[in-house]
């Protein structure tokens, strides 16, 4: 069966997630019912039982996991009183660093989830010992000289150093 | 301690000089992650976690000598937002990591500096700009928190390997040329003291043991 997922998204009432994709040219819509979710839940199980549901699974073979937990997220956010704002907000919040934040104050569980974050870029500019273009001891200078733009953080502090 | 560290005698064969250099910095800065490019597979790090430290050893060559150097690097301890002191005891170098995608990161280098300085104040420290792989830009700006001090900078990424190995290599020349030359004056007085305190323990020993008041030799 030839079908391309187009898009993926959610409705509260019932709990469901929506599914647009194309087939034969013609664009349709599934509706695939989250069954047993609660605000309790769990979105990662949950995720994973709609993707393996022998209903579901050709249809969502283009949509990642981790966009279904995302969904079911809204699902559970929604049904634990959250508004969609609110629960896309932590979402956005979940995926990104704050520049601002002290992570020397954060516990175990928070500091590896930040960790995790950028993780994913230091993976994706990472040169690996196997890659073909692989350079042991890369050298460049970057002269530091007056001229320069500032970096903006120095000013408040001209005096404390 | 029981899991007191080795004192800095080249313990392992060849080896003519061993020198301690310590990393600085905020969690998450990547100061690991700069110590595991620069050893690849060659690092066999030695977990001290009722310390929250981890040792990576590297035999090094510094003007045909072989040194033994042991890099100290924190293992959540920085989140107390300070070192215990035995972190600072002996240590020959220091390398300071920030973050140029996180302003506080930056901010807090003058809180470590303040610390090493109270433990160490002579020793070389060198200040580093990690992560520019995610913004190149920031290497067209200026830092001046190691220009006032002094100190040597360097802009480096731990993930595509810029300046890392050199990093390193300039460290290590650094620690050996200070264990060499300082004649560390608080080095000396932490020995004198430490055999100083050892003699009168066993002075102490002694006493308990024949109760006679004869006077003992000094022993040295």
């Amino acid at each position: 069966m030839a079908c391309v997922a187009k898009k993926c998204g959610v409705r509260f009432q019932p709990p469901s997630v929506i599914l647009i994709y194309k087939e034969k040219d013609k664009f349709r819509r599934r509706v695939m019912p989250v069954r047993n979710f609660s605000q309790f839940s769990d979105c990662g199980v949950a995720a994973e039982q709609l993707k393996n549901n022998p209903r579901h699974k050709a249809y969502l073979e283009g949509v990642s996991l981790r966009q279904l937990e995302k969904l079911c997220r809204l699902l559970k956010g929604h049904l634990g009183g959250e508004s969609l704002a609110e629960s896309l907000g932590k979402l956005q919040q979940e995926e990104t660093i704050d520049p601002e934040e002290d992570m020397n104050k954060l516990d175990d569980e928070e500091l590896a989830k930040r960790k995790s974050i950028m993780d994913e870029l230091f993976e994706k500019n990472r040169k690996k010992k196997d890659d073909p273009d692989f350079i042991y001891d890369i050298e460049v200078e970057f002269p530091q000289d007056e001229q320069l733009e500032s970096c903006g953080w120095d000013a408040e502090s001209c005096e404390e150093v | 301690m029981a899991e007191r560290p080795r004192e800095d005698v080249p313990s392992e064969a060849g080896a003519e000089e061993a020198v301690k250099i310590i990393c600085l910095g905020d969690s998450a800065v990547g100061k690991s992650k700069l110590l595991e490019r620069f050893l690849l597979d060659g690092f066999r790090p030695q977990q001290l976690s009722t310390f929250a430290l981890t040792l990576y050893q590297h035999h090094a060559r510094v003007d045909g000598k072989a040194v033994l150097v042991d890099f100290w690097d924190t293992a959540g301890q920085e989140r107390f937002q300070s070192m215990h002191p035995s972190y600072y005891h002996k240590a020959h170098a220091c390398i300071m990591v920030f973050d140029v995608q996180r302003k506080v990161t930056y901010k807090n280098l003058s809180n470590w500096y303040k610390e090493l300085r109270e433990f160490r104040p002579e020793i070389p420290c060198i200040v580093v700009a990690n992560k520019i792989d995610a913004d190149m830009k920031v290497t067209q700006k200026s830092f001046n928190f190691a220009r006032k001090l002094s100190l040597p900078f360097y802009f480096v990424s731990a993930a595509d390997g810029t300046n890392v190995v050199k990093l390193f290599n300039d460290a290590i020349k650094l620690a050996v040329t200070y264990k060499q030359n300082s004649g560390d004056f608080m080095d000396e007085v932490m020995q004198e003291l430490e055999s100083f305190d050892l003699e009168k323990k066993s002075e102490d020993l002694s006493d308990q043991e024949d109760s006679s008041p004869e006077e003992k030799p000094p022993s040295s």
